[in-house]
């Protein structure tokens, strides 16, 4: 079967995704370890 | 409190704005200068082979009004701001919505005046065929300045307190301004082309019911960004 | 406004959530990319519906939530609905930002343009900057009282905003007929497609809830933090 030849958006799409995600979280980890 | 010594307070209030704006103009003159520079640059900045002047002045005619309506609300809180006056203006018997309504209408007439001067250096420059559609023209340009002006009076009663408060209006101004610019300069465009009734209607109920609907909110709201 | 111990404990519980989270997000991962299957026609790119849908209704999710805890503060006035609207609000800018990234990204194979003014595109980038306009209006206004009166005014409006922003837009784009696009999968997706976007929702909502009781736990401390450094200075 041939699809479309797009695969590169949709790795850049879920890359993007994990880095927004992460880096936030990864934010308000730090952010409430000064709190400890 | 009586109606009567509301409305006297209010328009005590719009008087004294204008009253001082009145001294030095510059917002007055700046907010002029921009509509020239508007109306040339879109000018020029066009193929006047494809592109009709008569399809760039809706957007010019509101990107200069909104931008008047910047300047004068900038302008409005930040008098209060000077040795403290807002604290003054509220020791007065007059309540704190007379004194909202008050900066509402001096705004209203500051913006006003700078968009009835503004149309006939647009009519000219640009050549609009203007005649019969004016007092449809003026009913959209109070509907749609009533909108902004609103909102914008609440919002920079806020923004006037904060640091930079020239970048924080326009900030949080933007997402307000989307329906009524919007129905503005799609009205504008029919009424310049001539088009019937019918097909300004429905962008007119817009426009009404965002004026409603927000100067009713931002008149309630007002009060409440007194807290201190 | 509750104690640092019960902030303490938010923090940690909040922090539980959100790794079963990111967990449960890296599971969607590896089933939306390597067990659902390829659509037909608009191939791999399809599956980056099954993250951007989901991080949009989180958005949504979040920023109503702050319109709503607003509109209770104004009248309830208690300061803990501030805490949670403004710590909703920041999460809903990060899921708005994953919405806002892949979308375009998205849109450009599928569609064939990076953006189309559309109305639901149009009406959520708008609220997306409201919500931006909204935190910066926070980080300006240092007195908590008055931080709070004006943050529950903006976002009043904003909540009564959006639908207006969405008849305007809605009624410009059918004015204005786009050229045709190719339509995007509809809400009727085969089964196992179904079920991985089912889930991919379920997580980002548990994300939400996970980064939002950690944010408000911050929010408290650093009020806290704040008084006891007003009461030692006084």
């Amino acid at each position: 079967m041939q699809f479309p030849d797009n695969a590169g958006y949709m790795v850049a799409a879920y890359l993007v995704t994990a880095v927004i995600v992460l880096a936030y979280a990864t934010s308000l980890f730090l952010r409430l370890r000064k709190h400890r | 409190m009586s109606a009567s010594t509301f409305v006297r307070a209010s328009l005590a209030v719009a008087a004294k704005d204008l009253a001082i704006e009145w001294k030095t103009k510059t917002a007055f003159v700046s907010s002029m200068v921009f509509a020239v520079l508007v109306l040339a640059v879109l000018y020029f900045a066009r193929d006047p082979t494809s592109v009709a002047t008569i399809d760039v002045a809706p957007g010019a005619l509101w990107v200069t009004f909104t931008f008047a309506a910047m300047v004068g609300l900038n302008r409005a809180f930040l008098l209060e701001r000077e040795n403290r006056a807002m604290d003054g203006l509220l020791l007065t018997p007059a309540p704190p919505t007379a004194i909202f309504v008050g900066k509402v209408l001096g705004n209203l007439v500051f913006v006003g005046v700078v968009e009835l001067a503004s149309v006939p250096l647009f009519i000219l420059f640009y050549d609009l065929p203007i005649g019969a559609q004016l007092p449809e023209l003026l009913l959209v340009m109070v509907m749609a300045t009533v909108a902004f002006v609103a909102v914008g009076t609440l919002l920079s009663a806020m923004v006037v307190r904060t640091r930079f408060s020239e970048m924080m209006l326009p900030v949080l101004l933007l997402p307000f301004l989307v329906p009524p610019v919007v129905g503005a300069v799609q009205l504008t465009a029919r009424i310049l082309l001539d088009r019937p009734l019918s097909e300004l209607a429905g962008w007119l109920k817009l426009l009404a019911a965002f004026d409603l609907v927000f100067l009713t909110l931002s008149i309630l709201l007002f009060e409440a960004t007194l807290e201190e | 406004m509750i104690g640092r111990d019960a902030a303490l404990r938010t923090a940690r519980r909040g922090g539980v959530v959100t790794v079963l989270a990111l967990l449960g997000l890296a599971a969607i991962y590896v089933r939306a990319l390597v067990f659902t299957p390829v659509e037909r026609f608009q191939g791999p790119a399809q599956k980056i519906f099954y993250i951007h849908a989901p991080a949009a209704w989180a958005a949504l999710v979040a920023f109503a939530i702050t319109g709503i805890l607003s509109l209770l503060y104004l009248f309830l006035k208690d300061r803990k609905l501030d805490l949670v609207a403004a710590s909703s609000a920041e999460v809903g800018v990060a899921f708005g930002m994953v919405m806002l990234t892949t979308g375009p990204i998205w849109g450009k194979p599928i569609w064939g343009t990076w953006w189309t003014w559309d109305a639901r595109l149009t009406s959520t980038l708008f609220i997306f900057l409201l919500f931006v306009g909204y935190l910066a209006l926070r980080n300006a206004v240092t007195d908590p009282g008055t931080r709070a009166a004006y943050s529950a005014v903006i976002g009043i409006m904003a909540l009564v905003l959006v639908p207006f922003i969405h008849v305007t837009v809605y009624w410009f784009r059918t004015l204005h007929p786009q050229p045709v696009l190719v339509k995007p999968s509809s809400p009727s997706l085969p089964g196992v497609m179904l079920v991985t976007l089912l889930l991919s929702i379920v997580v980002f909502t548990v994300l939400y809830v996970g980064f939002t009781m950690q944010r408000y736990a911050l929010a408290v401390l650093r009020e806290l933090k704040a008084e006891e450094v007003a009461r030692a200075v006084s």
